[in-house]
């Protein structure tokens, strides 16, 4: 097992580096750099366009040899230093920490309601299969899967808007730990919108690893030994089937926390998603490469670790 | 797009073993998939009613996607500067506009029937795009293994572990915006998951008593693959084909609604952004564009759900 993670995380860090490499390579063939624009502003009297380019880019350091500007890149990530913004001037490791919370907190709150919802309802459809109404719960999990979360966003602001005369708070996002209200109010609407569809995905994981669990001889010698229902399912059959679960949603949590990109905008919340397209826009190569690495890193990782945790709580489970 | 255990359960599907037996005609095989799967018909339906939206589109629109219509204008009176016709914009839903019209006064059904071929279109060229690339790393990868395999996976792992967001901004910024490197940005994000599926299929495959077979009689190694796996790795690439669809759809509708991808011709993302801004006051040109996106997704969704079941030949039906 030891081994194992160690095998695991050296490959991580090859994944790593291709990674590292390919946003800087990708950045650089891109036409545009972040000069131009900030340049353009700049053309006075004295400097000719060109000219003005060519000190921003010397400010910036992009007049330097490419190999340089990556060794620089790859040996300041391994010191955790991922460089300054070019925009804002600030070190992008601090814009990365304002702009995670938000994120995380939707992708959390997210996966609490998808959990919530996704769990009784798989339960009573694996425990109830093939009725009417394990139909009825599978339809609405597979449509839930088809309606896009931003849709949904739409449709919970026009709804609520016109029966309910509410609408979230127009005014800048506030801290979760500084005003709490204020907060949950921005962000119910995201999270029930994100949070359904991630639901979607793990009631149906859960009633098919139900349904495998509850034909197994240990749970039929419950049934004989005369327990009821809710004992067999609930003390029995589920701790089983939640095992799988479980590493769904390490995988569901990492995924939402990087990609939420459209429900960020659509709600005017300021995190990593809105922040990594604008940085795209004016080609800030450092938070551009910041927020990249940022993701990939925690996804590959957050991986290895739903891989360990799934052999620590299922002992079948052997890694060689 | 698939869960890991999905996408292990994929690989085991080799085919050679057709989803109903010998000497039955394929007529057999539909009637049996409409029976014991009426969402998978149901979603099926969608499909072709959509790929009939599609083609059909200049027949089936009844207007021009971004001809503009007007309508006389209440506060028209001689002697004012108030014009005599004024844009016939955001309209409910009336026999002359099936679905309302747009704040540019543009018919909204006509736009939800040509979204449909934006739609298909880029949907089908990214999965081609992922297809096309990912078998055959899929195949090269499975085949060889050893040292190649190793760097090809490390390699597709860190496309996996980029933001697709930034793969398609990438590519946008890249090239001109078009539709053409839009769908081959959806494709490469979907090319690392594809390529794992066929080359868990490769591995099983390559195991098969008839490739040994060809190979103890000296095929070379292309024609090892392409002729004598390939085939076998077909069922898992249909599958892969119709459930795919569905998500690129999504992720081509959020980029629209996000305002990234080209704005002709007109799709249903867009609809749906643009007709959020006067929801309150008229809410046809959003519900269209929604309820389209949400109803091609579902359509391809319960169609690739029922044929992954039916393709499976370890929970095949009797």
């Amino acid at each position: 097992m030891q081994q194992y993670i160690i095998r695991r995380a050296l490959l991580n860090i090859v994944v790593i580096f291709l990674v590292i490499t390919g946003v800087f390579i990708g950045l650089r063939v891109t036409p545009g750099d972040f000069a131009v624009s900030q340049a353009a502003g700049s053309i006075t009297d004295v400097h000719s366009a060109d000219e003005a380019r060519a000190l921003v880019r010397h400010d910036l350091g992009l007049d330097r040899p490419v190999l340089e500007q990556y060794g620089d890149f790859v040996g300041g990530f391994f010191r955790g230093d991922l460089g300054t913004s070019f925009a804002t001037k600030r070190p992008v490791m601090d814009e990365l920490q304002d702009r995670l919370a938000p994120s995380v907190e939707l992708a959390i709150l997210e996966i609490i309601i998808a959990v919530v919802v996704a769990v009784p309802v798989g339960i009573l459809s694996a425990v109830r299969q093939d009725t009417w109404l394990d139909y009825i719960l599978r339809f609405f999990a597979i449509f839930w899967l088809g309606v896009p979360s931003f849709f949904v966003g739409v449709l919970l602001l026009y709804f609520l808007s016109r029966w309910a005369h509410w609408s979230p708070p127009i005014t800048d996002y506030q801290d979760f730990f500084e005003n709490p209200w204020m907060n949950l109010q921005a962000m119910v609407l995201p999270a029930v919108a994100g949070g359904l569809a991630a639901g979607a995905i793990i009631m149906r994981f859960l009633r098919s690893q139900l349904l495998e669990v509850l034909r197994q001889d240990y749970v039929r010698t419950a049934w004989a030994k005369g327990l009821r229902e809710r004992a067999v399912i609930m003390r029995h059959a589920l701790k089983n089937a939640l095992i799988p679960v479980l590493t769904v949603v390490g995988l569901l949590l990492a995924t939402v926390a990087s990609g939420n990109v459209v429900l960020e905008t659509l709600f005017n919340l300021p995190g990593l998603g809105g922040y990594a397209v604008n940085a795209i826009r004016q080609n800030d190569y450092p938070v551009v490469q910041g927020v990249v690495v940022l993701v990939a890193t925690t996804l590959v990782f957050v991986n290895l670790l739903v891989d360990v945790a799934y052999a620590w709580l299922d002992p079948r489970i052997r890694y060689g | 797009m698939l869960t890991g255990q999905e996408e292990a359960g994929l690989g085991v599907l080799v085919a050679g073993q057709e989803p109903y037996a010998p000497g039955q005609s394929w007529l057999t095989g539909v009637a049996r998939f409409i029976r014991h799967k009426p969402l998978g018909t149901f979603g099926i339906g969608i499909v072709l009613v959509l790929s009939l939206a599609a083609g059909a589109a200049p027949w089936l629109s009844r207007y021009d996607a971004e001809e503009k219509f007007f309508a006389a204008n209440p506060a028209y009176a001689p002697g004012t500067f108030e014009p005599e016709q004024k844009l016939d914009q955001r309209a409910g839903p009336s026999l002359k506009h099936w679905f309302g019209t747009d704040n540019f006064g543009r018919d909204n059904y006509a736009r939800v029937v040509w979204g449909a071929r934006r739609s298909l279109g880029v949907a089908l060229g990214a999965l081609l795009f992922a297809i096309i690339f990912g078998t055959s790393i899929g195949i090269v990868s499975g085949y060889y293994r050893g040292w190649l395999d190793m760097l090809l996976q490390r390699l597709m792992d860190s496309i996996q572990a980029f933001p697709a967001m930034f793969i398609l901004l990438l590519l946008v910024a890249l090239t001109e915006s078009s539709l053409v490197t839009l769908s081959m940005g959806l494709g490469f994000v979907a090319l690392a998951s594809v390529q794992r599926i066929i080359r868990s299929a490769v591995l099983t495959a390559r195991e098969e008593p008839h490739v040994e077979a060809a190979r103890a009689i000296g095929c070379s190694a292309p024609r090892l693959m392409w002729v004598h796996i390939l085939p076998n790795v077909a069922t898992p690439i249909i599958v892969v084909f119709s459930i795919g669809l569905g998500s690129i759809i999504l992720a081509e509708a959020a980029l629209a609604f996000l305002g990234l991808a080209p704005i002709e011709p007109p799709s249903w993302g867009m609809m749906l952004d643009e007709g959020r801004g006067y929801m309150t006051h008229q809410p046809s040109t959003m519900l269209a564009g929604g309820l389209a996106i949400t109803l091609t997704v579902l359509g391809f969704n319960l169609a690739g759900d029922a044929l992954r079941d039916f393709l499976d030949p370890r929970i095949r039906l009797q």
